[in-house]
């Protein structure tokens, strides 16, 4: 599979776990299950994480691996903050305190942290052209996402955009889903609040099939609302009324990506199911489950709903469809894959450590 | 001296909390839910006749004494701390019971707790780690003399965490000398300029000594420090700034940082508490209104409901 079909996958992936999101944004699992069932078929547009993607696109298209965190400030203040004249519409708490931290004339890092929201999901939702920028190359995907992310986000922020990236890369290199996993683990410190959802994420997973199963828990059908709630328990803040958690909407798209076996619309399915922030569980499952499937991975009836971006809420991003914009990232790649990724060792299930191993070379090593 | 400046410390905090209008809101979950509910509806109701005879906290067959002018929400959690502080600090939160109300950030810390998520984890792995209920704490542990640190991360980090060792260091700077500007000294060397809440220290005292005057400073304070995203005015990066800045143009005088502070709306639920507290510490507690102390004294038991009726001036006599 070359770059090119993986990189407009993981877009296409992204935009329409996005799209399918939207509605099921902050409803209970329950609740999405009363309206839809298993909701599978999108209704509407994608929101701000294709838009923002589609801009973070555009930074590495210009700068490459050069793009520092002031060219994004300097992008910003260039092309979106000039346009919030009024309501800035689709956008998290995490972009308008930066708009309004750039508008005080502060700088990165200091726009990322001068607002409450320094943990959003604002950067993982937008962080797979890094990845698709990167491939077989999480740490460096990961260093480059950090440029984008000292502008808006500081700490788990940072780092569940890292964490994206790196998964990203390492799907793009055909890595296994749990390689994948692996690999944005390999980006992260041990000691961070993403790491240990991940961690829990995969320990839920990994636990044995509860007594009356005789499958594999997120395989036995009726068994997966059971898993819905177990993965609720480990990693959703209960006392808390906003979703936009980088560590925990990070650690909730990477177990739909691993529940769904890498496959995009199984992934992508269970991960807005998840509720939450739905439309980025969504949108992360789906690029990182593109990139490792390709454009054919994303279901024929998904991509016919995928129009070019409105604008709505990055008006610099309007008529820019997803597809081109990952063409644009692909002529900027080799055009045969580079070295295959390492031999990928098996997995031990039970295998904890390697999960917890922050300090562990993703697949491919270093550029 | 100094123990009139420890009793000072803690009563200006109390006093400091009772006069930010939140103290209200949070004394009102004394009242029946159904009473409480009817509040919100009134909300609705003015919202939807566009009536702007916005409700207050009310009483209807209720008891009316939990809306006087009262303590609230801080000085209860700063007398707690008081009341444990010999005790290990996640275990002094871990025997706390369900009935309990508290900041975003000892809710999720008290949920990791029970998880076995120990801290540090349990005040990092937190939507509010930046929050200021380890700096209200802190006020206990400067005035003693003591270092926060353990009990603040449990709660909090980050953010949340340089605000309790900035507003231990200034309280235990203030009681020792009464200097309001050697306690904003001394809180900055804690508070490096790279974090907001070090940035939005040093922002502060700028433009509250541009404006020369505490009262003369709201405008400015508002403009500088806040942006107004957000919806909860907790975050240590901007209350404890401006309790330092306030304090410190006040010259340490409660009566007139105080309602500076209670000035910005949205801050109004802490920085009144955290300015009081500093204030306070500098003056001692013979320079804080007697009225003010008769009403700010007696805790309600709005968020800790073991402390209700609990007086805050006894309790601190035998730290004095």
């Amino acid at each position: 599979m070359t770059f090119r079909d993986r990189a407009r996958g993981c877009l296409l992936g992204l935009a329409a776990g996005d799209a399918l999101g939207a509605p099921a944004e902050n409803l209970s699992p329950a609740e999405i299950r009363r309206r839809w069932g298993r909701l599978t078929e999108i209704e509407g547009g994608g929101t701000d994480d294709t838009e923002y993607a589609v801009f973070a696109a555009s930074l590495l298209v210009r700068h490459g691996h050069a793009l520092t965190s002031a060219d994004v400030a300097a992008a910003y203040r260039a092309e979106i903050v000039p346009l919030v004249t009024g309501p800035m519409r689709g956008a998290g708490f995490s972009e308008l305190g930066t708009v309004e931290a750039l508008r005080r004339g502060l700088e990165p890092p200091l726009t990322g942290r001068a607002h409450l929201h320094g943990w959003s999901d604002g950067l993982a939702m937008r962080a797979a052209p890094y990845g698709v920028f990167c491939p077989g190359d999480p740490a460096e995907a990961a260093r480059l996402v950090e440029q984008d992310g000292l502008v808006s986000q500081s700490g788990e922020g940072v780092l569940g955009g890292r964490a994206v990236a790196g998964a990203v890369a390492a799907a793009m290199s055909g890595a296994s889903p749990r390689e994948t996993v692996r690999a944005a683990l390999s980006v992260l410190p041990a000691d961070s609040w993403t790491a240990r959802n991940i961690t829990r994420v995969c320990e839920v997973l990994d636990r044995p099939p509860t007594a009356g199963s005789g499958d594999a828990p997120a395989r036995a059908p009726g068994a997966q609302d059971a898993l819905v709630e177990a993965l609720h328990a480990a990693v959703v803040v209960r006392h808390y009324p906003w979703t936009d958690l980088a560590p925990e909407a990070v650690a909730l798209a990477l177990a739909a990506y691993l529940v769904g076996e890498g496959d995009v619309e199984a992934s992508v399915t269970f991960g807005v199911g998840l509720g939450r922030d739905a439309d980025t569980i969504g949108a992360i499952a789906g690029a990182v489950a593109g990139a490792g499937q390709g454009e054919r991975g994303v279901p024929e009836r998904w991509a016919r709903r995928i129009g070019p971006a409105t604008g709505k809420c990055l008006p610099v991003v309007a008529g820019r469809h997803v597809l081109d914009v990952a063409d644009e990232l692909a002529a900027h790649l080799p055009t045969d894959p580079v070295d295959p990724v390492d031999p990928v060792d098996p997995v031990d299930l039970g295998g904890l450590g390697a999960w917890a191993d922050g300090t562990a070379d993703g697949p491919g090593g270093g550029r | 001296m100094s123990g009139d400046r420890i009793r000072g410390a803690f009563l200006g905090l109390a006093v400091g909390d009772a006069a930010g209008w939140p103290a209200a809101r949070h004394r009102a979950a004394l009242h029946a839910p159904w009473s409480r509910r009817l509040h919100r509806e009134l909300d609705a109701f003015a919202e939807e006749h566009r009536v702007t005879t916005l409700p207050v906290p009310f009483a209807l067959n209720q008891p009316v004494a939990p809306l006087a002018v009262g303590p609230s929400d801080d000085a209860e959690w700063l007398a707690w701390t008081l009341l444990t502080v010999d005790e290990p600090r996640a275990a002094a939160f871990r025997a706390l019971g369900p009935d309990i109300r508290a900041r975003i950030s000892v809710a999720t810390a008290i949920g990791n707790l029970a998880r076995g998520v120990e801290p540090p984890a349990s005040g990092h792995d937190n939507p509010h780690h930046f929050d200021d209920a380890a700096a209200v704490r802190a006020v206990a542990f400067g005035a003693l003399g003591r270092d926060p640190a353990e009990d603040a991360q449990v709660t909090n980090a980050g953010d949340g965490l340089l605000g309790a060792r900035a507003m231990a260091l200034a309280v235990a700077e203030a009681v020792a000398s009464g200097s309001a500007a050697e306690a904003v000294r001394a809180a900055l060397t804690v508070l490096p300029g790279d974090t907001a809440i070090g940035h939005n220290a040093r922002l502060a005292l700028e433009v509250a000594r541009a404006a020369g005057d505490p009262f003369a400073a709201v405008p400015a304070l508002d403009a500088a420090l806040l942006d107004h995203v957000y919806s909860y005015g907790v975050g240590a990066a901007q209350t404890v700034p401006v309790a330092l800045a306030l304090a410190e143009v006040s010259g340490g005088a409660l009566d007139r940082a105080v309602p500076a502070a209670a000035c910005l709306a949205a801050l109004a639920d802490s920085a009144p508490a955290l300015t009081g507290a500093l204030a306070g510490a500098c003056g001692g507690l013979a320079a804080i209104p007697e009225g003010w102390i008769a009403s700010a004294r007696t805790l309600a038991g709005c968020c800790v409901p073991a402390l209700a009726g609990k007086d805050l001036m006894e309790l601190t006599e035998e730290f004095a």
